[in-house]
């Protein structure tokens, strides 16, 4: 169990996929618009992770090594098209904001790695253990980066999930009416992540002193 | 069984997971076929209750791609989509007429404009000055119309402007009198 908890918790601070080990970044500058999207998009990338990580760990004994990468592949191919058939389905504002970055979550780096690093060498409760970490080191970053992004960028904060699902959190008294649109736009995202990277590679060398 | 089967494992085995793979999307499929093509046609009801609050019905006709909404059984528009070419890619606009000349709105349904500039066509100051226009009249102010172009986003403007001119023109023809 100590183990367990010692995987979990390397994903979010020691290998964080966004910040430390610099994996996703394509859709984390791409969907970070709102925090909405943030979340969406962690969710999705969480259940593929996870998914991914069981199967892969479970069928490592019967995987010849030379077609390993097709079969990962196929497996984590799966688990997306389920994920986008799902949101398509019962969130359809979600899958709409996602756009092609939902089924793009089959080449985003950080599953194919975790599952051929990680998934394929390790007992299956351990892989869920890795999973989870990378997920939820995944999601941090993602709802920091677009909570900053929407607030600077729009000056306000609201969900919005499906129509009727509508919450307006708050609109900032100066930025609500000028706000700073760089953050939405792709230069924002870049700098915005550069200046976090900065941040976390600081705050992991004063704790390895 | 890895032995036996030496150089053929391999193959065996890929073939063995895409068939696994196969059989659970498919499954997954049929599961959610139904629910995402009620959503899709939620979603253009939606889109056309925008430009006609009042209506009870709608009918597509596939050959023409021109929705024609009754109230009460009475005929009260027709509705299409248009397509402008934006700053940022394509703007689809649904695009709605009372008759064969007179608009009675518009709605962007999906843009790529730059958030804070561009992406004012959403907002009603702007789409409002369609409200039963001529289609004739469907041009920029500086162009000889009657749409002011939104500051600082003369190329979004005119995107939508061409685009609700050009689908309108062209369907316009295509309704029955």
């Amino acid at each position: 169990m100590a183990k367990f908890w010692k995987q979990f918790l390397s994903g979010i601070v020691i290998t964080n996929p966004l910040f430390v080990l610099a994996l996703g970044l394509c859709p984390a500058l791409a969907v970070s618009v709102t925090v909405t999207n943030g979340i969406g998009m962690s969710l999705a990338t969480a259940f593929v992770l996870l998914g991914s990580a069981i199967v892969v760990s479970s069928i490592k004994n019967f995987v010849p090594n030379i077609v390993r990468i097709p079969i990962f592949i196929v497996v984590i191919a799966s688990f997306v098209t389920i994920a986008d058939l799902t949101l398509k389905a019962f969130i359809p504002t979600l899958a709409d904001s996602l756009g092609i970055f939902l089924p793009l979550i089959v080449v985003n780096c950080i599953i194919m790695g975790r599952a051929e690093a990680f998934g394929s060498k390790h007992p299956v409760h351990l892989a869920i253990a890795d999973a989870l970490g990378a997920a939820v080191g995944f999601a941090i970053a993602m709802i920091i980066i677009s909570f900053l992004r929407e607030v600077l960028g729009t000056g306000q904060l609201a969900f919005k999930v499906v129509p009727y699902f509508d919450i307006h959190l708050f609109t900032l008294p100066v930025l609500g009416t000028s706000p700073m649109a760089l953050f939405i736009l792709p230069p924002g995202a870049f700098l915005l992540i550069g200046l976090l990277l900065a941040l976390f590679r600081r705050l992991g060398v004063l704790k390895s002193e | 069984m890895k032995d036996k089967l030496g150089q053929y494992y391999p193959i065996l085995a890929l073939t063995v997971v895409v068939f696994i793979s196969v059989a659970v999307l498919s499954g997954m499929d049929s599961f959610t076929r139904d629910t995402i093509q009620y959503q899709k046609e939620l979603k253009i009801q939606r889109m056309l209750n925008q430009l006609f609050p009042e209506m009870s019905a709608y009918d597509f006709d596939e050959s023409t791609e021109i929705y024609t909404i009754t109230a009460d059984d009475t005929k009260i528009g027709y509705a299409f989509l248009g397509v402008g070419v934006g700053y940022g890619g394509n703007i689809d606009i649904v695009v709605g007429l009372e008759n064969k000349t007179t608009l009675r709105g518009i709605a962007v349904i999906a843009h790529a404009e730059t958030p804070g500039l561009g992406d004012k066509i959403l907002l009603p100051d702007f789409t409002d000055k369609f409200v039963g226009l001529d289609i004739s009249e469907v041009n920029l102010t500086r162009d000889g119309g009657k749409v002011d172009a939104i500051t600082g986003a003369t190329i979004s403007s005119r995107a939508v402007v061409d685009g609700v001119r050009a689908a309108a023109m062209e369907k316009a023809k295509l309704i029955p009198d």
